[in-house]
């Protein structure tokens, strides 16, 4: 929809939809569905899945929350189990090796994904389909492989980090065992795992960047630096804005390598919101204690989401 | 959109059939369930196990055997094996427990400890008194039963018990001129001085690739907790009321094993949480000469090639010699028809049963639980286990305390940071106290 025409109508029809009262505007929003029928019939099994597995469990994750949980029973304790979230030196701990992990990973792994989508963009289609390809296959290797190679990828005897460091004369690290190390570790495995979802949108969205933007400014003299800088990125911030929310709250809930890398140790250096929340769950079986966890990480997750959304757009709005 | 009334139809098809499965696929067996307050009771048994030793490649061939004799012996009894991984169970049981679908029998881990706090808090283990005789009460070993037992009720029943014990590898001993300890017992300076020898630099580059000892630390794990007991330190007072692991005789301790690190005769990996790279570090790449072990290591250092190995004690500090034992057996989880009750509890006895301890004793390195299995002498052709045998003698268990998963979580936690030096034993056991006081004056 670009064309003048076009815009006006949608305008029109915007102003309309103001002028319309409520009633009258859900009973032809009712109608359209009607019309529609066939559509949501379609739409009806993922909706009663999403339903029974998601919506339902997060309704009762905020009921369980205000309860000690009991099998055979449950007692009201209001904010007794948030209370104990404040509290908790532990919780505190998790947290701020959380807000570490993620301030530094999710900046690093969506502009490492733009670099490589700015490199494989301007390739042959043959060569841009094989590096799509071989960037997003880690994505769908099962992070229990990844994990493994990265454990031997740090083994203070024979991994291979310690192994080109030596010939750096760098001294060798136990880099998954000594605090200071292991939650950087675990940093750069994350960020040097290829981001394959990254580079896929980036690459789909420089493609609908039009052309005559960079030959124009060629024309103006601009360097191949200042083009990328001043048009790709600046058009990209929608998809950039998209990635950094995606990277955000995947981040806020890494939990499987550090389950299987460290274990959170050593001491709780690597223990991480989630994967406190699963052993208050599932070791300790205080679910209303682990359901207070978890909302508040939902609660920071949401507020980190709404500030990031809010700067980038205002940003992408000047 | 012009959808053809075939979409249509698919849509309501794909959705009625959605729901048609959802509601079966959640709805209870029924079949299981038949109000029967009588020894016939007929129906499906679940039944959760890990795996023991292989034959003809199949490391469930035990549990197997043991569905198809009970299966023979109740007719109209069905028992559905559920294979799950020993790392894998504890979690698992965690989350069918909170799902409310929990098998009807699960074992504990053979290195576990007895009956778990946190599922008896949640009232979903069964009591099984009333389906035990007092003569077969009379024929297992007290400490087993006692391990299952809490506020004078039994809730499982003992399957084997296991004992933790320092593997040597003698090859190394040989190869360096280190005579093993004599009857398997050492001090703590004759324990330093062969470590000492026991490390070397084997290839010639300068560098050390054999060290004398490793072990790990890691919730839930004891290999290295006798060392820290060897001059009479414990974790918790006997009343089960203050941490004690703060005393001189525990910090000492702990600081004479990080300290064998910087002698050094242990790898700096030494105190990681790494289990399965320990291992290997002794039955495989054999460059680590002693590493303690939960007896299924012996076992496993059988079919693993080891011919050359003995088992030896915890070297012996001030404190009277120790090492740390578990016991492992069955636990029925809640149900709701007596009849069932009833034929899970024939089953348990059956898994438990003098025959059967035998064979698990003969296959998969555990101390029968029951007098009658030990007179038969299941270790008559296996030396290192007749070794570790003689360990039980000095043996304790660890503390029954309600809270003890987040007590262990908090020493074990800092103990790792006491083996990489990165903190004194003394505020390593007071950042640890913390957490422990507040869960022992609850």
């Amino acid at each position: 929809m670009s064309s003048p025409q076009a815009t006006e109508e949608l305008t029109k029809t915007q102003l309309d939809a103001k002028a319309t009262p409520p009633a009258i505007r859900r009973k032809s929003l009712l109608r359209e569905m009607w019309k529609q029928r066939a559509a949501y019939l379609f739409l009806l099994p993922k909706g009663i899945l999403f339903t029974a597995f998601v919506l339902i469990p997060v309704i009762w994750a905020f009921v369980l929350a205000f309860q000690e949980y009991g099998v055979f029973g449950s007692e009201w304790v209001g904010f007794k189990n948030f209370k104990s979230v404040a509290d908790s030196e532990a919780f505190r701990t998790a947290l701020w090796n959380t807000l570490k992990y993620t301030v530094v990973t999710v900046p690093l792994q969506v502009l490492i994904a733009l670099v490589l989508a700015t490199l494989i963009s301007p390739l042959g289609r043959r060569a841009q389909s094989f590096f799509r390809g071989a960037f997003y296959l880690p994505t769908v290797t099962s992070m229990v492989i990844i994990a493994m190679v990265w454990r031997w990828v740090y083994n203070y005897r024979y991994g291979l980090f310690n192994y080109v460091l030596g010939f750096l004369g760098v001294p060798a690290q136990d880099w998954l065992n000594q605090s200071n190390t292991a939650l950087w570790a675990l940093i750069i495995m994350s960020v040097l795992i290829p981001p394959g979802v990254g580079v896929i949108m980036y690459l789909a969205a420089m493609d609908s960047i039009p052309d005559s933007l960079y030959e124009a400014a060629k024309i103006d003299g601009a360097s191949e630096v200042q083009r990328w800088w001043r048009i790709t990125v600046p058009l990209l911030k929608p998809t950039t804005l998209y990635l950094t929310m995606l990277s955000l709250i995947g981040s806020f809930q890494v939990f499987t390598q550090i389950l299987l890398m460290t274990g959170g140790g050593p001491g709780h250096a690597t223990e991480t919101l989630v994967s406190l929340i699963y052993k208050t769950a599932f070791r300790d079986l205080e679910f209303g204690l682990a359901s207070a966890q978890a909302i508040v990480l939902f609660v920071i997750t949401l507020i980190f989401g709404i500030a990031q959304y809010w700067l980038m757009y205002r940003k992408a709005e000047d | 959109m012009n959808y053809t009334k075939y979409s249509k139809a698919f849509a309501v098809l794909a959705t009625a059939t959605l729901l048609t499965v959802a509601v079966t696929g959640c709805s209870k067996d029924s079949a299981s369930t038949t109000k029967q307050e009588t020894a016939n009771w007929t129906g499906k048994i679940t039944i959760w196990d890990g795996p023991r030793w292989e034959e003809a490649g199949n490391k469930y061939a035990w549990i197997e055997s043991q569905k198809k004799a009970f299966e023979t012996s109740h007719p109209g009894v069905t028992v559905e094996i559920v294979q799950v991984p020993w790392a894998e169970l504890n979690d698992k049981l965690g989350v069918s427990i909170a799902g409310k679908a929990w098998p009807d029998l699960a074992p504990v881990d053979i290195s576990g400890n007895g009956v778990n706090a946190a599922f008896l808090k949640q009232k979903v283990l069964e009591p099984i008194d009333e389906y035990v005789t007092a003569d077969d009460k009379k024929d297992f070993l007290p400490n087993a039963l006692d391990a299952y037992t809490q506020d004078g009720k039994l809730y499982g029943l003992p399957g084997g018990m296991t004992v933790h014990g320092m593997l040597l590898n003698l090859d190394i001993f040989k190869e360096r001129n280190v005579e093993p300890p004599k009857d398997g017992k050492w001090t703590w300076d004759e324990f330093v001085d062969d470590m000492k020898k026991l490390t070397y630099d084997k290839d010639g580059d300068g560098k050390v690739d054999v060290y004398g000892l490793s072990t790990y630390v890691k919730n839930g794990y004891y290999e290295s907790w006798p060392f820290l007991y060897m001059d009479g330190g414990r974790p918790v007072s006997d009343d089960l009321k203050t941490f004690t692991f703060d005393s001189k005789e525990a910090t000492g301790a702990m600081k004479k094993l990080a300290d064998l690190k910087t002698i050094p005769v242990a790898p700096k990996e030494m105190g990681s949480g790494d289990v399965g790279g320990t291992w290997k570090a002794f039955s495989a790449q054999k460059n680590v000469a002693v590493e303690p072990w939960a007896t299924w290591a012996i076992q496993a250092a059988q079919k693993a090639n080891m011919k050359n190995f003995m088992v030896a004690a915890y070297p012996t500090g001030s404190g009277k010699p120790v090492t740390i034992g578990g016991v492992g057996g069955w636990m029925m989880f809640h149900q709701d028809d007596a009849g069932k009750k009833k034929v899970i509890a024939d089953l348990m006895k059956q898994l438990t049963s003098t025959e059967q301890q035998v064979v698990t004793a003969k296959n998969y390195s555990v101390f029968p639980s029951r007098k009658s299995a030990a007179d038969q002498n299941p270790f008559a052709d296996n030396p290192q286990m007749q070794q570790a045998q003689k360990l039980t003698e000095t043996a304790v268990m660890m503390p029954k305390q309600a809270d003890w998963k987040k007590i262990d979580e908090a020493i074990q936690s800092q103990l790792q940071l006491v083996l990489n030096g990165e903190k004194s034993p003394e505020d390593a056991m007071k950042e640890a106290k913390k957490t422990a006081d507040e869960l022992l004056s609850k």
